[in-house]
């Protein structure tokens, strides 16, 4: 913004003194050219006359005095007057080099205070615009802090009355106001949580304890969906709040999704690539890499495997794919065949880690859930879908 | 005979959790608020303290502040919130791990397993010197400027994992493997927090934050 305020007072300048001097140019010569013209009209009868008179003037019509402007001549401009006389013209010329002179030493001097006045409004506009577009930046990059989840920021009181301290202090209100209802949102979750989990806790440890017994196994099973539902539930909306952080840390990749695929519990064929390792949060990774897993599981069909790269994992299945729709839209709530919340609590994950996951189907059928995690080097994810046998 | 000590409110958790626990060989006893559970706790002999969160009369981060001017029993938190406020309160307070409700009794006994497993697969007895901090692996005493340190098990552990690799850094997984015993699902602030404990007790430049990475002993 700067240079296009810049450059458009620099314009303005510019035109203000160039629309000036051609008009005091204009109006000079002007006067200088009537001036000249009464002189020679006076010579044009006490004057020496020359005896070859240019050619415009010889046919001067008796009784008429003509005159003529040449600024052809060797010497300058000069004006002429004309009158017959009988058969004979007689002409007179007036040197009009000294008024030329001057008009040119007269340019030069606007053009002159034209060059100052632009080196002391250029420097100055500059200085204010960038003034303006510091504070404008500064507006801009609290509320992208904003965006990015940082919901303490604020631009803080500008001294100053004019639109943007306005713009301001209404950035800082719509923080204040999203940071509150955040706050009673994420209270709201968090007291939901004790109350559902107080009593699942019971529930769980009392299932525990029954007999064993087919009655007993429909019980704890119960239990344990009903358990993983309301998990499913808190953890959306903690992501929903927007809140979540990640802890990061470097992790060997290979050993990590060895060991949270084995705790799924389900058939998985596992292939690393090299030794790969990654900075990111662990536990949210191993949620993503469950959730898909058990997705993959629930939804497609056997051998599911699981291939991590460079920076990259991908799990795929050899079912009937994503359906038409999940793939368009991405993963709704519950919507469809009992799609459940584990995809959306993978996605939500992955951009809590900075990772990007592409649903996608393989062209010989199946699901492909691509986690390309944010360190991965270009195109380490798509690698490695072409890596996936068919 | 393990004796725990578990506060919690609910009736159905701690009658259920507590037959549970006892199907595992453990001696249980029960308290339903945070001043019978402290009440209980002066009483003695009790090796873990199972403590909810929310507790009427002394909530639980309460009780291990109470518990912890007197002793270094291990504690184990149970939220049924899991969020930061609670987590870190507790841990601050000075429990040594946190699990969030519900959770089945199988992790319930592999975290006090953990609290209760001596740190020290370590090689030799000799005493180990840094600075003004003696440690004494066999005795599992450590000295800073002649007097006793009273660290809690966890602390302890910690404390022989770094001396084991001094001026190495060991970064918050690899902690939380070989010192709590998780595998990836561990949560790294329950480092960070003991971390915090441990230097407040040994002094705050013994132990170094590597940006990044995690944390080393300075030799």
């Amino acid at each position: 913004m700067i240079w296009k305020i810049g450059a458009l007072v620099v314009a303005a300048a510019c035109t203000v003194a160039i629309a000036v001097g051609l008009l005091v140019h204009k109006s000079t010569f002007d006067r200088a050219y009537g001036i000249a013209r009464e002189r020679a009209l006076e010579a044009v009868d006490t004057g020496t006359p020359v005896d070859d008179p240019p050619a415009p003037l010889r046919d001067v019509a008796p009784g008429q005095r003509v005159t003529w402007y040449d600024d052809s001549g060797r010497h300058g401009p000069v004006m002429w007057a004309a009158k017959r006389e009988g058969d004979h013209v007689r002409a007179v010329w007036i040197d009009m080099g000294g008024d030329q002179r001057n008009l040119e030493a007269f340019d030069r001097s606007m053009a002159k205070a034209g060059l100052v006045a632009l080196a002391v409004v250029v420097p100055a506009t500059a200085l204010v615009v960038a003034r303006l577009s510091r504070r404008l930046r500064l507006v801009a990059g609290t509320a992208r802090r904003i965006a990015d989840g940082d919901l303490d920021a604020r631009i803080g009181p500008s001294n100053g009355r004019d639109e943007i301290a306005e713009i301001s202090t209404a950035v800082d209100s719509m923080a204040a106001a999203l940071q509150q209802r955040l706050h009673s949102e994420q209270r709201f979750t968090a007291d939901v949580a004790h109350e559902l989990r107080t009593p699942l806790m019971g529930l769980v440890t009392s299932a525990e304890l029954l007999p064993e017994g087919q009655a007993t196994d429909y019980v704890r099973d119960r239990v344990r969906v009903l358990r993983h539902l309301i998990e499913d539930l808190l953890e959306i909306s903690r992501l929903d709040a927007g809140a979540e952080q990640p802890q990061l840390s470097t992790v060997p990749l290979g050993p990590m999704v060895a060991e949270s695929v084995r705790r799924t519990g389900l058939p998985v064929r596992l292939e690393v690539i090299g030794e790969p390792t990654a900075v990111t949060d662990p536990r949210r990774l191993d949620r993503i890499l469950t959730n898909l897993v058990t997705n993959a599981h629930r939804h497609g069909k056997e051998p599911v495997e699981v291939l991590i790269g460079d920076g990259a994992i991908a799990v795929r299945d050899h079912g009937p794919g994503f359906p038409a729709d999940l793939l368009a839209e991405g993963p709704q709530r519950f919507r469809g065949q009992g799609q459940g919340l584990g995809l959306t609590i993978a996605l939500g994950q992955a951009r809590v880690i900075g990772a990007r996951l592409e649903l996608a189907n393989a062209p010989d059928g199946g699901a492909v859930a691509r986690l390309e995690l944010a360190d991965a080097p270009d195109g380490g994810a798509v690698a490695l879908l072409d890596l996936i046998p068919g | 005979m393990t004796h725990l000590l578990l506060v919690e409110d609910d009736e159905v958790i701690r009658n259920t959790v507590g037959l549970a626990l006892e199907r595992y060989g453990y001696q249980v006893s029960t308290a339903g608020d945070g001043l019978a559970g402290l009440e209980l706790f002066r009483s003695g002999g009790h090796d873990v303290l199972l403590l909810d969160v929310m507790l009427p009369a002394l909530d639980g981060i309460g009780l291990t502040r109470r518990v912890r001017e007197v002793s270094q029993v291990p504690i184990l938190m149970m939220s049924a919130r899991g969020d930061s406020l609670d987590v870190v309160s507790g841990l601050e307070a000075g429990a040594d791990d946190y699990v969030v409700k519900p959770v089945d009794t199988a992790v319930l006994v592999a975290r006090i397993r953990s609290l209760l497993r001596r740190g020290g697969q370590r090689q030799g007895s000799a005493q180990l010197v840094f600075g003004d901090l003696v440690i004494d692996p066999e005795g599992m005493e450590v000295h800073r400027g002649g007097s006793r340190l009273a660290l809690s098990p966890t602390e302890l552990k910690l404390l022989l994992e770094f001396a084991a690799n001094p001026g190495v850094v060991l970064d918050r997984q690899t902690l939380l493997a070989n010192v709590w015993d998780y595998a990836w699902d561990g949560d790294s602030r329950v480092v960070d927090l003991c971390v915090q404990r441990l230097r407040a007790k040994v002094g705050a430049d013994r132990i170094e934050t590597v940006r990044g990475f995690g944390y080393k002993l300075r030799r």
